[in-house]
């Protein structure tokens, strides 16, 4: 047995980090919960018609993708920085997330037309991220 | 391609966490270099060499089935 088989599972699941890494890796999800709380509170003022159009409606829409650029920035700095094999999983997860995503997103539009019940983009958007977990699942697991 | 990384590492004594912090890597790297999943880039393999003061060719090998010598 070797040593990696005497760690916990939680901890193998997880992977082990150097000190960089879990710091930018806490800040970009940091930046991910700024980002869904700021999604959350701008879907509700906008389908509560608390704001509706104007200046402020422009702000209240505009406010999850400034967020969500903080989280993108966080995350490439992760990226540039991040341990080796750590970007290698990192990069095979992302490559599964955008591939199933983009062949889903084309794919499902003729399903539609066959019947299938109607999809948005929010709907691959899921896509993209479920499958960026299953890859991030089988990396850990393949490198482990 | 295979290595004596694991030797090497046992002949210090020293487990796979503080070979990780000398090289500045996360110790599933070491391990996965280790169980040969995972070739290491080359500055790292640069790294490994200097941190047992051997050239690269005494620490990594090629095997048949790698690429290059395919």
């Amino acid at each position: 047995m070797n040593e990696e088989n005497k760690r916990p599972m939680l901890d193998r699941l997880c992977g082990d980090m150097t000190e960089s890494d879990r710091r930018n890796l806490n800040r970009a999800n940091l930046w991910l919960a700024l980002w869904l709380v700021s999604f959350a509170a701008s879907t509700f003022l906008i389908k509560g018609d608390v704001v509706s159009s104007g200046l402020a409606g422009w702000i209240v829409a505009a406010a999850p993708l400034v967020v969500g650029l903080g989280a993108m920035l966080a995350y490439g700095r992760y990226m540039h920085q991040a341990d080796e094999l750590q970007r290698r999983i990192q990069l095979q997860a992302l490559a599964l997330g955008f591939g199933v995503a983009f062949f889903f997103g084309f794919g499902y539009r003729l399903l539609e037309k066959v019947g299938a019940p109607a999809a948005d983009i929010s709907d691959v958007s899921m896509v993209m991220a479920f499958f960026y977990f299953v890859g991030l699942w089988i990396g850990r697991r393949r490198y482990a | 391609m295979k290595n004596r990384l694991k030797v090497l590492r046992a002949e210090r004594d020293w487990t796979q966490a503080r070979l990780a912090r000398e090289l500045d890597v996360s110790r599933q790297t070491i391990n996965a270099i280790e169980t040969g999943k995972y070739d290491p880039s080359l500055p790292l393999a640069f790294s490994i060499a200097a941190l047992f003061g051997q050239p690269i060719e005494q620490i990594f090998t090629p095997e048949a089935s790698d690429p290059q010598n395919g």
